[in-house]
């Protein structure tokens, strides 16, 4: 029986020196004595098999049961556990960058030119971005053909014979478009038509905009339905942009990934994309 | 470096001597084999999603006929309900719930044994969208790359262009008044009002899009006037209603919107198209597997 030992020294170096020859002694003197004690104790390899394999075991039950732990938990105390924040976010992070980075981008920050919102910031089109919210838009999606998912409204495209198939609204003209998109610049100050800014809340409620976004603009978190008066846009908030919107409608979509996802990577998942987003105590 | 045997040395000896056929040594390792296997299967079998009986799993509220209900949708329905976190919620409210869909699921489960797919209309309708909308899900989990979605907007370019718009005179010509000469006079400068010419008033609001002014104006007299150019005069265009004169104040045709801007546009119609297809390719599959027999008048 022949046994070579190569050890490579801190720097990378092959053994040449007499004192590195005498330490490569010392270790195939130890691999000899283990060869000798497993052929003097014929149980042994059979025993260190057997302690790999049950710490194998043991991983994999501890792991399962710390996941276990994460599921039953009520998803919004989580985040202020530590030991099931670890195991959540460590699940949820792979999890994230596989499923929803393509579109949410890696660093969560969204893209206005697919209406993917920003997961980093404290503003939430659908709920109020609890962990359990965020884990039922996981797995039934918005608008993805799932009854479970979050389906109820589109943004009517008012340039069309008819804006809303689900809801009768009346189309606008070029003129009442402009009036909207000047009144909804005003309330961050970028308007440049007063006269279309004073017109603007008479054709905000003659067009049907206030049964979604609300008589005060507030947006309705049940519906998807954003707030207008502040500056956060998921289409981008350039004239041009609110125009288009308006003009042509919008209804993005998130996937379902109820049979794609395990319930404890959607759960994890959730925990990740909720932790991305600033606390209260963070906003303070 | 190498460590050698030399052929006096005594050679190992017991059942784990590799250069011995030991029977018992089989059998240990076959025994231990088979022990891990039943192991690793029991664990597959036991943890497995849909497998597992020996008590509720972690992510499931209750097991009903080893079927389970979500604890998910059980926090989801509590907060929905009472509009209260998971966590306010009392245990009467949470098991009121849980009563709820555990009474659900029984019934759902009696349904399928009575064979109410077979019998009742919404089972059936509901069945058929719950289906083809499981197909629109998968085929919606996964993102088109960009030069999928840059080749579709290609081939559908005019799909992303804006309304065309236009602003437009619509005038009737009075009875007896001959249509050519005042077309000739409008052209030439005259006023509509010296002309005796009346507006239908259905164009009078100002610019509107090419689809309001088709229902304004009509389809006929639409279709001459959005190939006119500002300031155009048309011809006389005779409709029921009379002879119609139209002048183009402003014709903004239909822009192309770049794919940047279109780009939501261009997913969306991507995706109801690969849907679409999926659909039909799985209609086209389940004809194909089924035993399908068609009474000989109706084929």
């Amino acid at each position: 029986m022949y046994v070579t030992v190569w050890i490579r020294a801190g720097d990378g170096k092959d053994l040449d020196g007499s004192g590195r020859v005498s330490q490569a002694m010392s270790v195939m003197t130890a691999t000899s004595t283990l060869a000798a004690a497993f052929r003097s104790r014929p149980l042994l390899p059979a025993l260190a098999l057997l302690l790999v394999l049950t710490a194998l075991l043991g991983s994999c039950v501890w792991k399962r049961s710390e996941q276990a732990a994460v599921l039953r938990a009520d998803p919004e105390a989580i985040l202020a556990d530590e030991r099931l924040r670890k195991v959540a976010l460590a699940g949820g992070k792979p999890v994230y960058q596989h499923y929803c980075a393509a579109c949410h981008g890696a660093d969560g920050k969204g893209d206005q030119t697919l209406g993917v919102p920003d997961l980093t910031d404290d503003d939430h089109l659908y709920g109020t971005g609890t962990v359990s919210q965020i884990e039922d838009i996981a797995r039934y999606g918005i608008r993805a053909h799932n009854k479970r998912g979050w389906n109820l409204a589109v943004m009517p495209a008012y340039a069309h014979k008819i804006p809303d198939a689900a809801e009768p609204l009346p189309p606008q003209t070029p003129a009442q478009i402009n009036d909207l998109t000047q009144y909804l610049l005003s309330f961050t100050g970028r308007a440049t038509d007063p006269a279309a800014v004073k017109r603007g809340p008479e054709t905000y409620s003659k067009a049907g905009c206030w049964d979604c976004h609300g008589r005060d603009l507030g947006g309705d978190p049940a519906i998807g339905a954003p707030t207008l008066t502040d500056n956060i846009w998921l289409y981008g908030g350039t004239a041009d942009d609110i125009r288009r919107t308006i003009s042509r409608g919008r209804a993005g979509i998130s996937p379902a990934f109820a049979r794609t996802l395990t319930p404890a990577q959607l759960r994890d998942v959730a925990v990740y994309v909720a932790s991305l987003a600033p606390t209260a105590q963070d906003s303070k | 470096m190498t460590e050698q045997h030399t052929p006096g040395a005594q050679a190992p000896s017991g059942i784990w001597d590799i250069h011995q056929t030991v029977g018992r040594r089989s059998l240990i390792l076959a025994a231990a084999g088979a022990i891990i296997g039943l192991a690793i299967a029991g664990y597959g079998l036991f943890t497995a999603q849909g497998t597992r009986t020996a008590n509720v799993p972690a992510e499931d509220a209750a097991l009903v006929n080893n079927i389970p209900l979500l604890r998910a949708d059980l926090i989801a329905q509590i907060s929905a309900l009472y509009s209260v976190p998971y966590a306010k919620a009392s245990q009467a409210q949470k098991q009121k719930v849980l009563q709820d869909m555990i009474r659900e699921e029984l019934y759902v489960q009696r349904g399928v044994e009575m064979g109410l797919s077979n019998d009742d209309i919404d089972v059936r309708q509901a069945l058929v969208q719950a289906t083809e909308g499981q197909i629109a899900q998968d085929a919606m989990t996964a993102k088109p790359s960009e030069d999928e979605l840059a080749t579709w907007y290609n081939a559908h370019r005019g799909r992303y262009a804006s309304e065309g718009m236009m602003t437009i005179h619509d005038w009737t010509v009075p009875a007896g008044a001959d249509a050519r000469q005042t077309v000739m006079r409008l052209r030439a400068g005259a006023s509509p009002a010296t002309l005796g010419l009346k507006s239908t008033g259905r164009t009078d609001d100002g610019e509107e899009f090419y689809f309001a002014a088709e229902e304004h104006l009509g389809k006929s007299i639409f279709a001459i006037a959005r190939g006119m150019v500002d300031g155009a005069v048309s011809d006389p265009i005779r409709a029921p209603d009379g002879v119609h004169i139209v002048q183009m104040v402003h014709n903004r045709k239909p822009v192309q919107t770049p794919y940047a801007k279109a780009h939501d546009q261009v997913l969306n119609d991507f995706l109801a198209n690969k849907v679409a297809r999926l659909q039909d390719g799985n209609r086209r599959f389940l004809q194909k597997r089924a035993d399908i027999k068609i009474a000989s008048d109706l084929q």
